[in-house]
């Protein structure tokens, strides 16, 4: 024995060495050294370095979690250098799940991770802006407006009313816009698609649910970037829409006249004569058009004032043409600035960061402000039993102007908002008149649109405010070993606040000279109080982890409104008080409270690292529901199986890694008004009041407001996921397949009632219908030179998802329900067997040729040649309301996206493409630019119109007097809406540190340059093929009104690290 | 530690998930006085044909000047033909059950009724005892009589417009009603109570509600639209005694926001702006598109070039009940151009009636206080789509603008709309007078509306010359019934003009098909819209809206011919 030991002690050398991390330079710390087939070992220390005793010829293996194993042969060598390779096939990656965090390895569920790497290099001011195409399975719709939240939708559109997901952010559940949030500041992104995996959520969880962790800290010296750009983004007018020439418009208007048989009879702009001549002022006063005289347009005349009885405007008519949306918009900068620092010791870690982001519109006079503080800390105590911290925001935001920061995305779409009026004011006007002040469609013939430049720039003054807090404070403790109890308290509140202004505007032909002020404050609160025991154990190859908790949930909100009429000033926002408005004195506030209880449970279980098993289940009691039904259970099970880790798999050649995962579970929606159990009544003088007395006093009553559904219950959805996860040997290919099958039943939705049962009252939600999406997801990565030392690198990432949706049942004894009303259409409809918003209206089937045509086939009122001949569908011989169908699906066929990044030594590229084929748009704004609708602006697709000598045309003659049923819904409005998208281009130059000397203490400087939105292949018309549907009960998707499109964007950034 | 704060949280659980709903109120907060009296006012809320938000009420508008008036010879819709196209349809008689103006009044209408019904039941449960303190008989007799009154009101205003029309009473307890059944009875059942429980004093002493003399008065008009011209002479005879004498009332004052509630108003629809807080939510917003359009808005609702010409009267100053009205019609200055145009002056020598321009604005004459001359095209939106005139009766003076106008909105006025006024009385009790054989009563009816008609004060060009050889004289005599039947259904065209009773008085007579084919031959000689326009039998009336026959799960049925 003493031998032995002599022995041993006498081979033994002492040697020492440093461990460095070849992805980042820097020393690895707590790097597990030992003898390969011997006893003995240590640790590095904070330095990364080591010292041990070891006999001759002894092989060290290294080892850390995220890196391969090294094996270092000591030799004669005693000082070693050891560089560690990252694991760059991301299964060891820890991920934040429901309540606990995970291995990538382990998921059971469909778990998208993001690529939070990826997602930076495409800059935006919101993170979700930039998820596009970056998760396979979620679908992503932006635009241009500032600050906007795009719609995001998981595995396609689970049910009738609000389809957003629920966020958790550092644990804390959320849900509504993310405006507030700096992309900088997300460490990591998960999206979880399916039930399994998201069940533990329960009643909030139907539309999948996106786990955001903010950065945290980690031990060692302070690691401080700046991450800055400053950019450029310019309109895309390659896409306005072409509108006629003043002169076109002329003609066109004259031949509706002389097709429908009748003496033109145009106003007096285009003269008496047999062909219209353009006049030279449009407006003098009272006169108009050609009947204007040298007198009249005496500029001594004029006097642009508030007083409608003294107003006097003087308006060139524009005969060259005003191109309206090159008009509104204008290239605007955006620019952002973050710091950020990270660091701790032993027993505190913390991250810091604050930043600042300013992004302008490219319509005018349109922008978004934000200001983000964070600070993450985490202290440890009682040998490390104990753990507590806090995660905190704040940020402070402003947009102003137009569509800036919309609650619900594309909620800025409106008939009397200045895109619309873009399409539909005539070319003819001018901007400006004489004296430089806003033209407008006073004067003869000019149509009711606004001017929307001065609409834009009038709305400037429109501010909203919102101070956001966000955050929680957490301790959790080490009962026994494995044993961990864990609370949180977390906290949501903002306060915000704004104005509207209103100015006078007497150019606008239904204007008027009112002015206003309506300013609103509100604030919502919501805390959520989580408390979970969480045990872990490990026996042999057996692995337990079992999870109980409890959440607590309340939220509040509430807002005052007020406004007042008649301002001295105009424009002086230091006059803009309430009290300074002289008359309509208004005020009102409203109010909703919410809360949620609910008590879960999660078992995870794995065999020999080969077999794994998950189940959970979650009981929510919630306020929305009545007594019979406040509480629902939404359990889940799923099972994974590493074939790779088999036996007969070990020898393979063509897998490192092959999973297979099943996973069945059920979530809830509860997301409907509050109280639709009740009956409800209001007292409310504009809606119930009646002048009783007589004169102007208006005594207040009260009515019923909503109507009650006292059976209201939890909608539930059911889903199957089945998936494959694979990594090819050498880590080059690696991905996954996921197959799924929801199904969405005891749909929420307010199913309108008839008036004789609610009179126009609200119908409550009820529980009806069944919706169905069914669809395959494929995201494969391929990597070059991922885990080796070569300067060259390249990766590129596909993902691909088709979801076929389906309404399966809609109430009972409902088949069809036709909605989305815009004017005089009804563009959408709800039936069973049709995908969730079809298009609905009359086929086009071609255009009447002449009068046998019309009395031998089936026809309207009004049907004439040269206008639409339409599919009698019903076969009644006639057209009539029977005879509309469905002429187009919103949803589309498949989402595709591919990025490509390839890094040359201090060289970096990275491009993101982005596609979406096969859905059909409606392009609604056609309703004012294709039709004799209203005066106004007209396509120049009208120029290839129908006519006896152009016969093979589908668009109708011009006409004075067409039935209605030519512009009511009908397939010439459904487009097809595909397009592929070059998203992103980043060209980035990292600079050699020793460049900057060591001095300075610089470690990394990056710069870059990129642009967006690059090109786009589309066959769409509109101003932009992506459009955000509107509202979130009852949404129309796929309807394009006037959509704020995205512009280009030319970036240059910086980076720098100390 | 944990289980102690799972212990806490749980216990409290029960209440945590539950609350009250917010700045609303449920119906235990209603069973009292208050909360009955609150429910009725909420009924009369509804006159106006708006819950709220002011555009959009076209449809249900008390003065019903789309159904009874653009659906007649009377009235185009005017402005320019793509504005609200599915008016057009409505002027055409070729609306489809999708027509939004038809689901406007059904849903308006409906939510009156829902009102009165709820008003009815909580009255009943608070009599019950489920309250606290009950009503005595007197007031609670009177609200339902208030109630009902309502109620009958609007199903009025449905049955004239759809005829098949589902009853839904406070005792339904499944709406899925059919409407198959005549539904006249129930209305008259709800007016006759009111007749019997209502006071002659206002109730309340609110000048605003309902009494027994509008009680009579609906009676009477829905008993007259059932042709029981008996019954309904009874009860129209009855106000007209209680009432001072026509003669003695201005004409103007109808029509004259600063007269409201006279002696004539017998029932109207109260409108109110500017001191609710609101953008004008109880004020008239039926008519707010119906304005001069350089004036206020829109340019809706111009006179049409027949009913211009109706107002001619011939030598002895009584109207051309022949039609012949028709020959050699006046126009204005629809139609000329250059100096013809600009140089335009009115003929004043042609004999009117001097209530046309009470009734229409055309070029170059005196129009409300405060405007001076109609200046013509530059008040019309689009002179070719719908002619040269323009609407008065709704129009406010100019000097009342500010104060009779919603904040923000000239276009929704306080003025009140009268939906049945004296004149319209003594016009109904002479049309039960002829029907009945009674034509010197009939003739003594119809002679005072004329004679009152002649007390208006001429209307003037510029140089303050009359704007035209005004003559208005009472019939020397009815020669037989058919001439009587004729003169009171031609009296009651001028002096209702554009007050919603044409196209429904033409449909009880059952004229409509050939009154309107002719006019339709007349008129469609300027506007091409109206060319070649047959009327059928399905055309009395309008079709279910579509959306509540879809709702209703087929249980409603669309009108015949629909």
């Amino acid at each position: 024995m003493s031998l032995c030991l002599a022995l041993n002690v006498k081979a033994q050398t002492r040697i020492s060495g440093k461990v460095i991390a070849g992805d980042d330079k820097a020393p690895v710390i707590g790097a597990s050294i030992k003898i390969k087939d011997a006893p003995g070992g240590t640790t590095t220390d904070a330095n990364g370095i080591f010292t041990l005793n070891v006999p001759q010829n002894a092989v060290l293996v290294i080892s850390f979690v995220g890196y391969n194993n090294k094996e270092v042969p000591v030799g004669s060598q005693t000082t070693l250098s050891i560089t560690l390779d990252p694991i760059n096939n991301d299964l060891t990656e820890v991920v934040v799940t429901g309540y606990s965090t995970q291995r990538k390895k382990d998921l059971t569920g469909a778990v998208a991770v993001v690529n939070i790497a990826q997602l930076k290099s495409q800059p935006a001011a919101s993170a979700i802006e930039s998820l596009q195409g970056k998760a396979a399975g979620v679908a992503i719709i932006t635009d241009g407006a500032p600050g906007s939240t795009p719609q995001i939708r998981v595995r396609g559109t689970t049910t009738i009313n609000n389809n957003d997901p629920l966020y958790v952010i550092d644990g804390v559940p959320y849900e509504g816009k993310l405006s507030w949030l700096s992309q900088n500041d997300i460490e990591s992104m998960q999206v979880l698609k399916d039930a399994s995996s998201s069940s533990i959520y329960g009643a909030r969880a139907n539309n999948g649910v996106v786990i955001i962790t903010t950065k945290k800290g980690a031990p060692g010296a302070p690691k401080i970037s700046i991450d800055s750009y400053y950019g450029i983004q310019t309109p895309r007018s390659n896409t306005f829409p072409k509108m006629m020439s003043p002169q076109q418009y002329a003609d066109y208007l004259f031949l509706g006249y002389r097709n429908a048989g009748l003496t033109p009879s145009t106003g007096t702009n285009y003269g008496t004569g047999s062909s219209p001549t353009l006049p030279e002022y449009l407006l003098a006063g009272s006169a108009t058009g050609q009947n204007i005289t040298a007198a009249d347009a005496d500029p001594s005349k004029y006097n642009y004032t508030r007083d409608p009885n003294t107003f006097y405007q003087i308006t060139r008519a524009n005969q060259q043409g005003t191109n309206w949306f090159d008009e509104m918009t204008e290239s605007a900068p955006t620019q952002s600035y973050q710091l950020s620092a990270t660091g701790g010791g032993e027993n505190a870690i913390y991250s810091f960061g604050g930043g600042y982001l300013k992004q302008d519109g490219t319509i005018k006079n349109t922008g978004f402000t934000r200001y983000n503080f964070r600070s993450n800390t985490q202290f440890t105590a009682l040998n490390n039993k104990l753990r507590f911290g806090e995660n905190a925001q704040y940020s402070y935001s402003e947009g102003f102007g137009f569509g800036v920061n919309p609650n619900v995305a594309g909620e800025y779409q409106d008939e009397g908002s200045p895109i619309s009026w873009a399409y539909r004011i005539p070319t003819i006007i001018p901007v400006y008149d004489i004296r430089g002040n806003f033209a407008g469609s006073r004067g003869s013939g000019l149509g009711n649109a606004e001017n929307p430049v001065a609409v834009l720039y009038r709305a400037k003054d429109n501010l909203n405010r919102s101070n956001f807090f966000f955050g929680n404070v957490f301790g959790e403790y080490d009962i026994i070993p494995g044993l961990t109890a864990r609370t949180s308290f977390g906290l949501r509140y903002e306060n915000y606040n704004g104005q509207t202004l209103r100015y006078p505007n007497l150019e606008f032909l239904e204007g008027n000279n009112s002015n206003n002020l309506g300013e609103y404050q509100g604030y919502t609160t919501e805390w959520t109080w989580t408390n979970t025991l969480n045990y872990k154990k490990t026996f042999g190859k057996h692995v337990f982890n079992i999870l109980a908790g409890t959440e607590a949930i309340r939220s509040r909100n509430r807002q005052l409104n007020a406004g007042r009429n008649d301002f001295f000033l105009l424009g002086n926002q230091d006059y803009y008080y309430l009290n300074a408005g002289a008359s309509n004195f208004s005020n009102s506030s409203t109010g909703t409270i919410g809360s949620l209880f609910s008590l879960f449970a999660k078992a995870d279980y794995s065999f020999n690292d080969r077999y794994l098993l998950s189940a959970t289940i979650r009981r929510d009691g919630s306020s929305n529901f009545g007594p019979d039904n406040k509480y629902g259970y939404f359990p889940a099970v799923s099972g994974a199986w590493r074939i790779s880790e088999e036996d007969f798999m070990k020898d393979n050649s063509l897998f490192s890694d092959l999973k297979f995962r099943v996973g069945y579970g059920q979530t809830g929606n509860q997301r409907i008004p509050s109280f639709q159990y009740l009956s409800r009544f209001q007292s409310a003088v504009n809606s119930a009041g009646y002048p009783l007395g007589g004169g102007n006093g208006v005594i207040s009553g009260v009515y019923q407001n909503a109507y009650s559904n006292p059976a209201v219950k939890w909608e539930s959805l059911s889903s199957l996921n089945i998936g494959l996860d694979f990594t090819v040997k050498g880590g080059a290919l690696d991905g996954s397949v996921d197959w799924y099958n929801k199904k969405t039943s005891d749909m929420l939705y307010p199913v309108p009632l008839p008036s004789t049962a609610v009179g126009m009252g609200t119908s409550p939600f009820v529980n009806a219908g069944d919706m169905s999406n069914k669809g395959v997801e494929v995201n494969l990565g391929y990597h070059v030179n991922r885990n080796n030392d070569n300067p060259f690198k390249f990766d590129a990432g596909i993902n691909f998802s088709r979801n076929i949706n389906k309404v399966v049942k809609l109430a009972d004894g409902i088949t069809k329900q036709p909605y989305g009303n815009f004017r005089s259409l009804t563009t959408s409809i709800l039936e069973a067997g049709q995908p969730f918003g079809a298009f609905y209206g009359y086929k086009v089937a071609g255009i009447y040729q002449n009068a046998g045509d019309i009395t031998g086939n089936p026809s309207y009122t009004g049907a004439r040649v040269g206008g639409f001949k339409y599919q009698d569908v019903d076969g009644d011989g006639a057209i009539t309301p029977g005879d509309r169908t469905i002429i187009g699906d919103p949803n589309p066929d498949f989402l595709y996206s591919l990025s490509l990044n390839v890094a040359y030594k201090n060289w970096d590229v990275a491009m993101f493409f982005n596609g979406v084929q096969g859905n059909d748009i409606y392009e609604a704004t056609r309703y004012f630019t294709d039709f004799p609708t209203f005066d106004g602006a007209r396509s120049t697709r009208l120029l290839d119109a129908w006519s006896p000598t152009n016969t093979g045309s589908m668009i109708p003659s011009p006409y004075v007097g067409v039935s209605d049923l030519e512009y009511a819904s009908s397939s010439y409005y459904v487009q097809n809406g595909s397009f592929f998208r070059m998203k992103n281009l980043q060209i980035g130059y990292t600079i050699p540190v020793k460049a900057f000397g060591t001095k300075l203490g610089i470690s990394r400087v990056r710069i870059y340059a990129s642009a967006t939105n690059i090109f786009t292949i589309t066959n769409y018309t509109g101003l932009d093929p992506e459009i955000s549907q509107e509202s979130d009960t009852f949404s129309v998707p796929g309807l394009d009104r006037g959509i704020y499109p995205s512009p280009r964007q030319y970036l240059l950034g910086l980076s720098i690290g100390f | 530690m944990l289980i102690a704060v799972l212990c806490t949280v749980l216990s409290c659980k029960k209440d945590f998930i539950e609350g009250n709903p917010q700045g609303e109120l449920i119906t235990g907060n209603l069973t009292s006085q208050d909360g009955v009296e609150a429910l009725l006012t909420g009924a009369y809320g509804l006159l106006n044909g708006n819950v709220n938000g002011t555009w959009g009420n076209y449809g249900a508008a008390p003065s019903q000047w789309l159904f009874g008036e653009v659906a007649s010879d009377n009235a185009h819709k005017g402005s320019s033909n793509g504005d609200q196209p599915n008016m057009n349809l409505i002027e055409q008689h070729s609306p489809t059950s999708t027509n939004d103006n038809l689901a406007n009044i059904w849903d308006r209408c409906f939510e009156g009724i829902q009102r009165c019904n709820n008003t009815l039941r909580v009255l009943s449960a608070l009599q019950a005892g489920q309250g606290t303190v009950k009503f005595d008989d007197t007031r609670a007799a009177q609200i339902q009589a208030e109630a009902r009154l309502l109620r009958g009101h609007y199903y009025f205003f449905l049955v004239r417009v759809f005829k098949n029309v589902p009853l839904i009473t406070e005792t339904t307890t499944d709406p899925a009603v059919d409407n198959t059944k005549d539904i006249y009875p129930d209305i008259v059942n709800d007016l006759t109570y009111a007749v019997a429980n209502l006071p002659t004093s206002k109730p309340r002493d609110q000048v605003g509600r309902v009494d027994k003399y509008i009680a009579q008065a609906y009676l009477g008009k829905v008993l007259l639209y059932q042709k029981k011209y008996t019954e309904a002479y009874a009860q129209l005879n009855a106000v007209i005694t209680a009432k001072p004498d026509l003669v003695t009332l201005s004409f103007a004052d109808n029509f004259d926001i600063e007269k409201e509630n006279g002696p004539e108003s017998v029932f109207a629809v109260q409108h109110a702006v500017g001191t609710d807080g609101t953008g004008g939510d109880n004020g008239n917003v039926g008519d707010m598109l119906n304005f001069p359009y350089a004036v206020a808005c829109c340019g809706f609702y111009q006179p049409t070039i027949d009913l211009a010409n109706a107002f001619k009267v011939d030598a002895a100053g009584l109207p051309l009940l022949d039609g012949s009205y028709r020959t050699n019609p006046y126009i204005s200055d629809m139609g000329l151009t250059g100096a013809a145009k600009t140089g335009y002056t009115v003929p004043r020598t042609l004999a009117l009636d001097p209530r046309i321009d009470y009734t229409l604005g055309r070029r170059g004459v005196d129009y409300r206080k405060g405007y001076g001359l109609m200046p013509g095209d530059s008040w019309i939106r689009d002179a070719g789509n719908a002619g040269p005139f323009v609407v008065v009766k709704n129009v406010l003076d100019q000097g009342q603008i500010t104060a009779g106008t919603a904040p923000g909105s000239t276009n929704v006025t306080g003025l009140n709309v009268n939906l049945i006024r004296l004149a319209d009385i003594y016009l109904m009790a002479a049309e039960c007078a002829v029907e009945n054989g009674d034509l010197s009563r009939a003739l003594v009816l119809v002679n005072k509306v004329r004679a009152r008609a002649a007390l208006l004060p001429p209307k003037t060009v510029a140089g303050g010359f009359p704007a035209a050889a005004y003559r208005v004289s009472p019939y020397p005599s009815f020669a037989n019934q058919t001439y009587a039947r004729n003169a009171v259904r031609m009296e009651r065209r001028l002096e209702l003009a554009m007050e919603g009773h044409r196209f429904f008085d033409l449909v009880r007579w059952g004229i409509a098909k050939q009154t309107l084919e002719s006019y339709f031959g007349f008129e469609g000689g300027y506007f091409n819209y109206l060319r070649g326009i047959t009327i059928e039998t399905r055309d009395d009336y309008f079709p279910l809206p579509q959306d509540q026959i879809d709702r209703s799960k087929g249980i409603l049925k669309q009108s015949p011919g629909y």
